[in-house]
């Protein structure tokens, strides 16, 4: 299968003028001193029609770097990208009919009008017929449930409502990607949840590519089959969700529940160490670098008198703690 | 078609946007004929002290020539340039540049939506207490006048249009365009008759007037001197002239900015 996005090599160095104390402001106006900071370095991925894809990394990693230059916001310092056979560069214009883009902490909506006059806006400017424009509004409208506030001034909308209607809005021209950044920032639960599944649902039934940015665990886990991790700029890591904690986690977790009460909390063996000490429940990691869980667990149960065990993996923000730190 | 389309959409919309800020419009029409009137009232006075004729102009000219820069200032076509340093400093410039849209066309259509209401009821309220209280220039009834006026006025739009979206340009390499901003627009204010009636400016200012792309971008209050109905075709030329100039530089810096873009958010 060909790729919808191929990257290679792609390199984005900012330069901005340093003011130097020492000199006055004659020199640092005519000649200032420049300073160059790698933003993104040497990255090359690609991505599948279809496909959910997890761009994470600590702030200032390159993530919203990348995705600017993906739609042609940023031009490359070095490398190269083709998206559907376009370079967003030479065909930035082009290209925008076949990309959605929601950037979670800018809105691209009409903040007065009601939401239907940004909705119709956006059919102009992707060049839509009228006839279309109005059928694709009554689809977003009902994909989304929009229904209850397209009538209402978008400044009057809650975050939830205004982010449902900025995904619709991306949509309007029924792009085949869609890239989001941080599209869930600021959101409770019950919104971020609702946004998940649009999302999940446009991507199964439109087959709609989707790339997202967020240090949300849950956009990670519920949204995207594959993750790539970017860290000072360069790909550190791109593999399927599921296998984040295997790779970057080298620990598993015991819990055990007492029959009664624990009273004594002996020394654990090596590649073993005590997380909580509570009469109810005590809590163990297991480095598996060290000692197998099947060995940590028969010499645990040894030491304690216990109803019940659970061992479980890393969760996701821990994974996501350790690759940042370890980075 | 296609730009003809999106132009007419986004002055539209404009409009409906502005009905928002009805009390702003009102406000902006209020100072307009506030200013424009005690200028007005100011010359009337100096022209009776001077047996209403100086350099060869009467008040009826005088008074339309100061109209019509205020007329067309209520466009508000120099905020263009404020409009593209926020867009520049917050990173707005971003939600745009996503678009199958050139960002340049789209702010200038944005700052003629964003006026066109305003100044359509300054231009036909104006005309009409003006033809009430002080009367009509001769040149007005020349044949030639309204479609030389409609011309230039569309090439003042034009041009005004250019110059300001080209120093809002500036901001993609110095944060603060409003030094550079605060000098054209009162070199564009002074030639173009907004505190003085071109009509009697000196001789050396008359030709800085002509001859800058600045005093160009205010023909239209030339339309009404006595010497237009000989000079327009010459003055629209070089309106032309500087559009093109202009419009050069604002090409050679649009692709130059477009590599400048950093936003923040990395």
């Amino acid at each position: 299968m060909k790729p919808i996005i191929q990257v290679k090599n792609l390199t984005k160095e900012f330069t901005f003028p340093v003011k130097k104390a020492s000199v006055g402001w004659v020199k640092n106006f005519i000649k200032p001193q420049k300073r160059t900071v790698v933003a993104v370095n040497d990255v090359s991925f690609s991505v599948g029609a279809g496909e959910r894809i997890a761009f994470i990394g600590p702030n200032g990693a390159g993530k919203s770097t990348t995705i600017k230059m993906l739609t042609g916001i940023l031009h490359p310092t070095h490398g190269s990208i083709d998206i559907m056979g376009f370079d967003p560069v030479q065909n930035r214009k082009k290209l925008a009919y076949h990309i959605g883009t929601v950037f979670g902490q800018r809105s691209q909506l009409l903040p007065n009008l009601p939401l239907t006059d940004s909705l119709e806006f956006f059919g102009v400017m992707y060049d839509m017929p009228d006839r279309d424009i109005k059928e694709r509004i009554s689809e977003l409208v009902t994909l989304f449930e929009l229904e209850d506030f397209i009538d209402q001034p978008v400044r009057k909308l809650s975050l939830g409502q205004r982010m449902r209607a900025e995904v619709a809005a991306s949509l309007m021209h029924r792009p085949r990607i869609i890239l989001l950044d941080e599209p869930t920032v600021g959101l409770d639960v019950v919104a971020k949840k609702r946004l998940r599944e649009l999302l999940l649902k446009i991507n199964a039934e439109q087959g709609t590519t989707i790339f997202l940015t967020s240090h949300d665990v849950g956009d990670i886990e519920l949204l995207c089959d594959r993750t790539i991790v970017i860290h000072h700029g360069m790909l550190i890591k791109d593999l399927p969700t599921k296998d984040l904690a295997h790779t970057f986690v080298f620990e598993k977790y015991i819990d055990l529940i007492s029959q009664d009460a624990f009273v004594q909390f002996p020394d654990l063996p090596q590649g073993v160490r005590y997380l909580t000490k509570e009469k109810e429940k005590i809590s163990i990691a297991v480095d598996i670098n060290n000692i197998s869980i099947t060995q940590a667990l028969t010499k645990i149960l040894l030491l304690f008198d216990v109803q019940d065990v659970d061992v479980y993996d890393a969760d996701l923000e821990t994974v996501i703690r350790h690759i940042y730190e370890k980075a | 078609m296609k730009k003809l389309r999106l132009a007419g959409k986004i002055i539209t919309t404009l409009i409906k946007d502005q009905w928002h800020y009805r009390s702003r419009l009102i406000a902006d029409l209020v100072l307009m004929f506030v200013r424009c009137g005690i200028l007005l009232v100011l010359y009337s006075y100096v022209f009776r002290l001077k047996g209403d004729v100086i350099h060869g102009a009467n008040f009826v000219t005088v008074a339309w020539s100061i109209f019509f820069y205020f007329a067309l200032s209520t466009l508000r076509l120099r905020d263009v340039a404020r409009l593209i340093m926020q867009d520049v400093q917050s990173g707005a410039v971003e939600t745009i540049f996503t678009k199958p849209i050139s960002y340049i066309f789209y702010r200038m259509m944005w700052q003629i939506g964003a006026g066109i209401s305003s100044f359509v009821v300054a231009f036909i309220a104006g005309s009409v207490a003006l033809l009430f209280f002080v009367g009509a220039p001769e040149t007005m009834f020349v044949g030639i006048f309204v479609p030389s006026f409609i011309i230039t006025f569309f090439a003042a739009v034009v041009l005004n249009l250019i110059l300001y979206v080209i120093i809002g340009f500036i901001s993609f390499w110095i944060e603060d365009i409003n030094p550079i901003f605060w000098l054209v627009d009162k070199t564009i204010m002074i030639l173009g008759g907004a505190f003085f009636p071109v009509a009697l400016f000196p001789d050396f200012l008359y030709k800085m007037a002509i001859w800058s792309p600045f005093g160009a971008a205010q023909f239209i209050t030339h339309t009404v001197n006595a010497s237009w109905q000989y000079q327009w075709y010459m003055l629209v030329g070089m309106q032309i002239m500087w559009i093109c100039v202009a419009g050069f530089i604002l090409f050679w810096v649009s692709k130059r900015a477009q590599k400048r873009v950093s936003i923040n958010g990395g």
